[in-house]
């Protein structure tokens, strides 16, 4: 070993410590966040873009304005009717079904009534806890709080289980992006608030890969050929690392539908 | 954070707010824009839960008979991220006057909050007037 190499070998160390020769933030990130399997760690908080991030309240002394507060109304992307502009295509006989259950939305859309939101609706996870050979997502929704619990050991879909609204996941990974299989839902949930209903065959497949040291990609593909013509590829969803955690989500009782006087849409973008 | 329904409301409320003639006004359809309510009095009660929250304001007459109005606002994470909480909008018991859009399907004493100002000025602006 050359003067030079020891003393670059053993001065590096210390020039770390003393953060002299700091690795750029994004590099150390993105080498960290690994578990010790050597797969990705996407644990974390995360914003996902979907909620309401357009909600942007304006503080003036003790008085606060949220929305009417002068100035030019958000542009419809950042009104909640993104990201997801795409809907799932159905096979030309269910149509009438689907523009049926759309303009009856009010009185038929699960979600409306405080029921679990379903896959893909809910969404990218809020928060993922990570460990080898598992992923936990939570969620924070205005129909309450959920997780779904991702095994990524191999194991098979459970059998013995009863369909239900957020299915039953299995996961593995593809190189570095996890890919989530989701079976065994109930019918009780639509893809889309417009009526887009879907079988027990339902089969979602998410896929969840880091794009950047604070920022994943979440994007997911839908499957249910006796209903629709084609797989339905939701469109990618940027999720970015949040120090605001999940709270307790307030209780969902829905008590406004009742006073509706006409079928007038209530939109839910998931 | 994901709700995600939260826009439900929430777009409901800007096409009130904007004037806007599109599909997404839920509370187009539960209240009229046309028929505005101010209402003074004090908060008794708040519900603090989703898909909307309900303010509670007691309005008592001059003969001082107290009615009850049940003000409808946005879910509670909207409220969360502005920074309000039950206690901050109750503020005390002080008097505060709401300005609200009335029920369309004739509820009396229901409406749509759209701001809450109290004595010494401050206000919550909830909603597009």
């Amino acid at each position: 070993m050359s003067v030079a190499t020891t003393r670059l070998v053993f001065g590096l160390p210390v020039l770390l410590a003393c953060g002299v020769l700091a690795l750029p933030a994004a590099a150390q990130s993105a080498r960290e966040a690994r578990l010790a399997d050597g797969h990705p760690d996407f644990s974390g908080t995360w914003e996902n873009g979907s909620g309401i991030d357009f909600v942007q309240p304006q503080q003036k002394g003790a008085s606060v304005c949220i929305f009417g507060c002068g100035g030019a109304p958000p542009p419809p992307e950042t009104q909640g009717a993104g990201p997801t502009p795409s809907r799932p295509q159905y096979r030309p006989e269910f149509a009438a079904r689907v523009a049926d259950l759309a303009k009856r939305q009010v009185s038929e859309d699960p979600v409306l009534r405080c029921k679990a939101p379903g896959v893909p609706r809910i969404g990218p996870p809020d928060k993922i806890v990570q460990r080898p050979g598992e992923a936990l997502f939570l969620y924070d929704d205005v129909s309450g709080n959920f997780f779904r619990i991702v095994p990524t050991d191999g194991r098979p879909h459970i059998t013995d289980t009863e369909p239900s609204f957020l299915g039953d996941a299995v996961g593995r990974w593809e190189g570095d992006t996890l890919v989530v299989e989701t079976v065994k839902f109930n019918t009780d949930t639509w893809l889309t608030d417009d009526g887009a209903f879907h079988t027990k065959d339902l089969r979602v497949v998410e896929r969840l890969r880091r794009t950047g040291a604070d920022t994943l990609e979440w994007s997911a593909t839908v499957y249910d050929p006796t209903v629709l013509s084609a797989p339905w590829q939701v469109p990618p969803r940027a999720e970015r690392a949040t120090k605001v955690d999940m709270v307790e989500a307030a209780p969902c009782i829905e008590q406004s539908l009742s006073h509706m006087v006409d079928d007038t849409h209530h939109t839910n973008p998931r | 954070m994901g709700p995600k329904t939260f826009a439900a409301a929430v777009l409901a409320l800007l096409a009130i707010g904007v004037g806007s003639a599109g599909a997404h006004h839920s509370v187009a359809g539960q209240f009229d824009n046309s028929r505005r309510a101010k209402i003074t009095g004090t908060i008794s009660k708040i519900d603090w839960i989703n898909p909307h929250t309900y303010i509670y304001l007691d309005v008592k007459s001059d003969k001082g008979e107290v009615t009850t109005w049940r003000l409808e606002s946005l879910p509670t994470a909207m409220l969360r991220k502005a920074g309000l909480t039950s206690e901050k909008l109750i503020s005390g018991g002080a008097t505060v006057t709401a300005d609200a859009l009335m029920a369309r399907d004739g509820s009396a004493h229901l409406a749509w909050l759209l701001k809450l100002t109290y004595e010494d000025g401050h206000f919550f602006q909830l909603a597009g007037e």
